[in-house]
């Protein structure tokens, strides 16, 4: 196990130097931002001055060793928009990522745990058909209109939680919730189908005939083996909420990574833009490495070597 | 039994969801403690926080190294101008009591005495001279490209300094009232260097920094030692909120008390409520067609350039796409601007059937006068009936829809075709800001327009420093130019903004937010 780990975390280096590679050379063939930073008015001279000044004149190879040079040591360079630097930023944007990701998988799990094994118990009944459609409905709702349509509701026609911005714990709730639904969705179905594929192995009936309440089979025998898929989902969400909430920190106006990204991208902040894909990268690196051992904690069957 | 559990289980949630609606039961008077809180204390006075939502946040606290107007609304609640605009854009002395000039490149300002920064320190001329030198020298400062004709400034005494260019410059004034020539304390970024200056922001405004998280909020708090007299407000919090719906509802909502660019789809929604209203005020942008003339060019025939402008219907533009927040104009120099022509403002040309004539006139069959727009996508859909009114005079059309960032690499590359399509804004209001790419050096490559007269007027009107032939000579270019249409104007853009009964708020048309020009409403 230790042995996997150290291998698996030597492996992070190449990956991440593949993705600053790729993400150097996409930010620089995409646009200049000198044309964005300076007035309208500015004269060539002035655009040549500044292009000569960020160092942008030079062949790309040697922009991307100086690049590489500065980012092994954590410099990833300064923001041209805020002129400080660029991982301090992305650093600086993490917690608030962070808070709404976990907040969002506390609502999914929270949803999903109950409605998926419900579902899974009572299969093709009534109840399951109306979770189904539920979960069906809760994926396929934009994330973008239901942000809109919860602010409505629950801000503007009830006058019960805040708008947007971040706040206190009221102000989590709805940005939360929006991209929490479909992540639950998604794993009530995932529960469900792993449930039913345990409820129907002879270990459960072996349990069962011992004599035991079906509560506590459900509880203790299938519930834990049938959480390996959902971990394996919850990890991959995880990673894809740090990176991806950008609709819904814009919708909620949340100041977190996603919307540092999306202003960044518009501005060609280039040194951010880098620093925020590499960091991305790393989290999702790492969450990958630690789904694997949680596999193995989960079941014992599972080795490494 | 085990059925029972989970029927409880819904029960319960159904009891949440009951307990939800009912607390929406007693939603307005809900609502209407939210606003209350939002807006700081509680008292008989009226609050005295006031919260603004803008669309973009601030780029930093450095006046020099800022290119945006958002950024400017904000900081000049911070950072004093030795000169200011009033509202109606008259300079009016702020940090500088008086100023003449000594001769055609000297101008003397007298200082403002016993004003101090944020931290104490006295305001005097080496404030000044530290301020000035540093944005006129550093030339990848985002602001340098403004003030680099700026050669020196002596400090003549402790308030007294003169202001040295390097040639006549009839725009010191306007150049010294707008960002770059926010007053900076030389001494405390001398002592605690820049880095801790943009952290720990000292001006001598009517208001002190006091949080600023990023694409989330900054907050300032009243200056009590404030030389203007003691200012309005005890807090101003300037939201970031990118989305436009989500700004709107927070207006709702009553989290904020003005919210900046409402879109136009909501401008009824908003003026449907009772206690909201929307106001409107012309900006400094107006949107524009700019034609290529040079040799060759389809767009270098003068009856092509005069059959799109008639094909253009302005006002129904402005109607159906601005929701009515435009006016239309001939000139890009609006009024509230040095050399505006105010007999093309407010007029628009728009014949049809003369156009289609006209362009039979320049040889053209139905659909043989082939041209490309350019546009930035956020005037998409200003280009798309643009571009369907023309088709309707003859013209074929290819609409080249940019990202914003690529637009404005191929506009300073100056690689469009026969046009596009901009909004252009004035942050000197002086004409000259307007014209300078029509100088025969500016525009080779971009329009490749070359008018003999029009350069001598511009060239001279860039040294002119007796202001009234200098406004004849700008108001000259502006007839040869409803002519010539090197361009042509659809509108000048209106600010929208929805505020709350709780503050009286008219707009700028610089876009600024002087929190203390935004009073609490009496009650």
């Amino acid at each position: 196990m230790g042995k996997y780990i150290v291998k698996s975390l030597l492996q992070v280096i190449p990956v991440l130097f593949i993705v600053s590679l790729i993400v150097f050379i996409l930010v620089r063939v995409t646009g200049d931002p000198v044309a964005l930073m300076l007035p309208e008015t500015a004269t060539a001279e002035d655009r040549a001055v500044l292009t000569q000044a960020l160092g942008l004149d030079q062949p790309l190879y040697t922009q991307y060793v100086k690049f590489l040079g500065s980012a092994v040591q954590g410099d990833f360079g300064q923001s041209f928009r805020y002129g400080q630097p660029a991982l301090e930023l992305v650093l600086e944007r993490l917690p608030a990522s962070f808070e709404l990701a976990a907040a969002a998988m506390f609502f999914a799990v929270l949803m999903a745990v109950p409605l998926g094994v419900i579902s899974a118990v009572k299969r093709n009944t009534f109840t399951d058909l109306l979770i189904s459609g539920i979960s069906v409905i809760g994926k396929a709702m934009p994330n973008f209109w239901m942000g809109i349509m919860l602010i409505l509701l629950f801000s503007v026609m009830l006058g019960v939680l805040p708008v947007s911005g971040r706040g206190g714990l009221s102000h989590l709730i709805l940005p939360a919730f929006t991209l929490g639904v479909g992540l639950a969705a998604q794993m009530t179905r995932l529960i469900r189908s792993s449930m039913l594929e345990i409820l129907n192995q002879d270990y459960i009936r072996t349990a069962r005939s011992k004599g035991l309440g079906r509560m506590t089979v459900i509880a203790k025998h299938a519930f834990r083996n049938g959480l390996i898929p959902v971990v394996t989902i919850m990890s991959l969400q995880f990673t894809s909420l740090i990176g991806g909430t950008l609709i819904t920190e814009t919708v909620f106006s949340w100041p977190g990574l996603g919307q540092l990204l999306v202003v960044a991208v518009n501005t060609h902040d280039m040194a951010i833009v880098q620093a925020a894909v590499f960091v991305i990268a790393f989290i999702v690196v790492i969450v990958n490495i630690m789904t694997d051992v949680s596999y193995r904690l989960l079941d014992p069957r599972i080795k490494y070597d | 039994m085990k059925k029972r559990q989970w029927t409880g289980l819904w029960i319960t949630l159904l009891a949440i969801v009951m307990v939800l609606s009912a607390c929406g039961g007693g939603g307005k008077d809900t609502a209407n403690n939210t606003t209350a809180e939002g807006s700081g204390t509680e008292g008989s006075s009226a609050s005295s926080t006031l919260t603004i939502a803008a669309a973009t946040d601030i780029e930093s606290f450095d006046p020099h190294n800022n290119n945006n107007t958002a950024s400017e609304a904000v900081l000049v609640n911070v950072f004093d101008y030795l000169v200011k605009n009033d509202s109606q854009q008259k300079k009016v002395p702020a940090l500088a009591e008086s100023w003449e000039q000594v001769n055609d490149t000297t101008w003397r300002f007298k200082l403002r005495e016993g004003v101090t920064f944020h931290n104490g320190d006295p305001f005097t001329s080496a404030d000044v001279k530290y301020t000035l030198e540093r944005v006129a020298k550093d030339n990848t400062l985002k602001q340098n490209s403004y003030f680099k004709n700026i050669v020196e400034v002596k400090a003549v005494d402790e308030h007294t300094v003169d202001i040295v260019t390097d040639g006549p410059d009839p725009l010191l004034l306007n150049r010294l009232s707008k960002m770059g020539a926010g007053m900076l304390p030389a001494k405390y970024i001398e002592d605690k260097g820049m880095d801790t200056f943009l952290k720990e922001p000292v001006g001598t405004g009517a208001y002190k920094f006091s949080k600023w998280t990023k694409d989330d909020r900054v907050v300032l708090v009243k200056n009590e030692n404030y030389f203007g007299g003691e200012p309005k407000w005890n807090e101003v919090v300037f939201r970031v909120i990118p989305e436009a719906s989500t700004r709107v509802s927070e207006l709702l909502a009553g989290g904020v008390d003005v919210a900046a660019s409402i879109p136009s789809t909501d401008i009824a929604r908003i003026e449907g409520e009772a206690d909201k209203k929307i106001v409107k005020a012309p900006i400094q942008r107006v949107l524009q067609l700019i034609f290529r003339q040079t040799e060759g060019s389809i767009t270098a025939d003068p009856k092509v350039r005069e059959a799109i402008d008639l094909a253009i219907d302005k006002q129904g533009i402005v109607d159906s796409i601005a929701g009515g927040a435009g006016i239309v104009t001939r000139t890009s120099v609006t009024p509230g601007n040095f050399g505006a022509e105010p007999s093309l403002y407010k007029t628009s040309l728009y014949d049809l059937d003369k156009a289609k004539q006209l362009l039979k006139e320049a040889g053209y069959e139905e659909g043989k006068a082939e041209m490309t727009i350019s546009v930035s996508s956020q005037y998409k859909e200003q280009a798309e009936v643009t571009a369907a009114m023309l088709e309707q005079a003859g013209f074929k059309i290819n609409l080249d829809v940019l990202e914003p960032s690529a637009f404005s690499e191929r506009y300073s590359s100056k690689s469009f075709k026969e046009m596009f399509m901009i909004g252009i804004g004035n942050s000197l209001f002086d004409a000259s800001n307007n014209y300078n790419r029509y100088m025969v050096e500016e525009a080779k490559g971009e329009s490749d327009y070359n008018n003999p007269e029009v350069e001598k007027l511009l060239q001279s009107a860039l040294v002119n420093m007796n202001p009234e032939s200098r406004e004849k000579e700008y108001q000259q270019v502006q007839q040869i130019f409803a002519e010539e249409r090197p361009a042509v104007y659809l509108y000048q853009m209106e600010g929208v903004y929805g505020t709350n009964d709780k503050v009286n708020f008219a707009p700028r048309s610089d876009e600024m937010f002087y929190a203390d020009e935004i009073t609490p409403a009496a009650k």
